[in-house]
């Protein structure tokens, strides 16, 4: 899934899947914002279809995860180390997934090759003004 | 395999029914999360269900083909089965093509049998002093036609002196290279195109002597072509079947033994 970039210094990785970065930007706000938690101390992470919805979402790149593409993107993921299962659930139908380290650094270098992009586009005039 | 709740909707129970076209590890791993993904997306009053239909069809088209895309690669794209089904690739290959080699060159080689003895008793007589006129037999024999064996004897330049074959009316006589070749060696035993559509299995021998020449004995290779092409066939038959089998034996071994965590 992640394939080593040729010819650029900063960027370690190849840029995410829409699926792996909305996935990976849904984990990481849960983390931030807190919720929804379990309410047993450590955030407990978020089931599949809180980050499916989220990815659905403008704010979460508007992205249309469906079930199979959600947890066979979740499967690889785990496979890869970017997340993990958080071991907490409030009902044996669910599942709940957090960052691990090596999520949290993908989604920051994703983040800023993003930023490099939009900052580069910004300025040759390509952005219209008023967006932000 | 899990079944779908009592209380559960129609589309819940289709759904449930649509992820049995999952491969069995992916189901097993997820059908319970992916139903109960689907159910929370039903009951969601925000979500139109029209757009969820929409999601769900589409994913499962993507999904359902990447998943057993991944199954496949995971239980047939190891190194081991593949490195392995190679090998006995490149061994029935070999085997196919020494199938077809080594019966060709029988088969080419016992084309040379009877004029490599009408070549010598030739060469006998014209060396004891008979004229090529007197030691060619008589005949007529249709180089293009006849599989009947026959002799030619030349000059010392290659120039034909007595010939037992016609080729349209005239006596051909084999490249000149031949005759330089034979000069030296004293024999040569070549595959003779005298024109398209006619091979000749000839035996070139050097005549000393008084008629110092050479002496041509042939026969057409015909037949023996024919035969070389059903051997062609049967080795190329064979190696197919060897193939078919290691595709097989290998789909089969890398089925039994796919990876139960991949």
């Amino acid at each position: 899934m992640y394939i080593r970039s040729m010819g650029t210094q900063t960027a370690p990785t190849a840029p995410l899947s829409p699926a792996v970065f909305a996935i990976l930007l849904s984990l990481a706000e849960g983390e931030k914002t807190g919720s929804p938690a379990t309410g047993r101390g450590r955030w407990g992470g978020k089931h599949g279809y809180l980050i499916m919805k989220d990815a659905l979402a403008p704010q979460g790149g508007g992205v249309h995860l469906g079930p199979g593409t959600l947890y066979g993107s979740l499967e690889r993921m785990m496979r890869d180390g970017l997340v993990e299962e958080s071991g907490i659930s409030d009902d044996e139908r669910r599942r709940y997934y957090r960052l691990t380290s090596s999520g949290h650094a993908a989604l920051s270098t994703e983040l800023e090759r993003l930023d490099a992009a939009v900052a580069s586009a910004r300025s040759l005039g390509l952005i219209p003004h008023g967006v932000r | 395999m899990t079944h779908p709740p009592p209380q559960a909707s129609r589309l819940e129970q289709i759904y449930a029914l649509s992820l049995r076209l999952y491969p069995g590890r992916f189901r097993v791993a997820h059908a319970q999360e992916m139903r109960q993904t689907f159910s929370d997306a039903l009951r969601d009053s925000t979500l139109f269900r029209r757009t969820l239909i929409h999601l769900v069809l589409r994913d499962l088209a993507i999904s359902l083909a990447k998943e057993h895309l991944a199954m496949l690669r995971d239980t047939y794209a190891r190194p081991a089965l593949v490195f392995n089904a190679l090998v006995l690739a490149g061994l029935a290959t070999v085997l196919a093509l020494a199938l077809y080699a080594i019966p060709q060159q029988v088969l080419r080689q016992g084309a040379n049998d009877p004029q490599i003895q009408l070549a010598g008793d030739l060469v006998a007589k014209l060396e004891q002093g008979a004229t090529p006129t007197e030691a060619v037999p008589a005949g007529s024999v249709d180089m293009a036609r006849s599989l009947s064996p026959f002799v030619i004897a030349y000059d010392d330049f290659g120039h034909p002196l007595a010939s037992q074959a016609q080729l349209d009316g005239s006596t051909p006589a084999p490249p000149v290279g031949v005759f330089d070749y034979v000069r030296q060696h004293g024999e040569e035993r070549v595959s003779w195109r005298p024109r398209p559509g006619v091979r000749i299995a000839a035996i070139v021998q050097r005549v000393g002597g008084a008629h110092a020449g050479f002496v041509l004995a042939g026969r057409s290779l015909r037949e023996v072509e024919a035969r070389e092409e059903q051997v062609e066939q049967m080795a190329g038959l064979a190696w197919a079947v060897m193939l078919g089998l290691i595709v097989l034996g290998t789909a089969g071994y890398g089925w039994c033994t796919r990876p139960k965590s991949a």
